[in-house]
């Protein structure tokens, strides 16, 4: 079990991640700054959290990507620098394996759900907020596999 | 298994001051500031540390979750103090509320000792209070 002094230290590296994931990903830096070894940073923090140091800060890109892919008219590439990635192609196959679509196909699909012009779909918020707030009627629902 | 909270409803009175207090104040970036169908507008905050947690900073209107009685009823409790947003952590709770309080953040209660911390308590500018902590190390 993660000690207490353990857990700080962990979440003072996971909170400067979370200030610093649109910059270059370093484990050396954070794990510096979190005082610890980078294997024992990297352990810690997988342990504690349920996922890498590099899949937390991917994560967190790509779903900065996808609201400004939603908001914002930016081409596909201003996106991938602005989330921090040098290179369209690796930004885009990361997006296409998290999402299941490429960012221009997500950006059209979600844009062409919107029956008013220039309103964005009810769809690109959460359901629950939709439909109490919104009274976006519910599809169906499915049964719990 | 749930691994996170990431949206959080805050009641306001008014999206544009609201937004005006969590970014310009307390220093929040915005999440999302879109209009959607029906004209309504979604509209979120987060703190740069966490940025996979939004505060939906939501006005009670009448619609398909209050009827105007309600929406009305809420907006005055909010206006009240009656509800809190939570507990915001900080590294230095002195620092950080001479920086609030110097751009008009109003406190009901100045950084104090406690068990778990050094706590102040401040309100937002619709009315729901928020702690300000700092963890005991």
């Amino acid at each position: 079990m993660i000690k207490n002094f353990q857990y700080k230290k962990i979440c003072l590296g996971r909170d400067f991640l979370a200030e610093t994931y649109l910059d270059s990903f370093s484990l050396t830096k954070v794990a510096k700054y979190s005082c610890m070894s980078q294997y024992h940073f990297s352990r810690v923090f997988t342990k504690t959290f349920g996922e890498s140091p590099n899949t937390f800060v991917t994560r967190l890109r790509i779903e900065k990507a996808q609201k400004l892919l939603i908001t914002e008219n930016f081409s596909i590439g201003k996106i991938c620098e602005r989330v921090g990635y040098s290179s369209v192609s690796s930004f885009s196959s990361r997006f296409s394996r998290t999402v299941g679509m490429s960012p221009t196909q997500y950006r059209r699909q979600l844009r062409s759900l919107s029956n008013e012009p220039r309103r964005f779909p009810l769809q690109s918020i959460p359901l629950c907020y939709a439909h109490h707030l919104f009274g976006l009627k519910y599809q169906g629902v499915k049964r719990a596999i | 298994m749930i691994q996170a909270i990431v949206h959080v409803t805050v009641n306001v009175l008014d999206q544009d001051e609201a937004l005006n207090f969590y970014t310009n104040k307390l220093g929040f970036e915005v999440g999302m500031d879109m209009t959607v169908e029906g004209g309504f507008r979604w509209l979120t905050v987060f703190a740069k540390a966490q940025p996979e947690l939004e505060l939906v900073l939501a006005e009670p209107k009448e619609g398909p979750m209050f009827t105007k009685d309600s929406a009305e009823k809420i907006r005055a409790l909010v206006a009240e103090g009656a509800f809190g947003v939570g507990v915001f952590k900080t590294d230095d709770c002195q620092k950080t509320y001479d920086e609030l309080l110097a751009k008009g953040v109003e406190f009901t209660q100045p950084p104090t000792k406690q068990f778990y911390g050094i706590e102040a308590l401040g309100k937002d500018n619709s009315g729901n209070w928020f702690s300000l902590t700092q963890e005991t190390t």
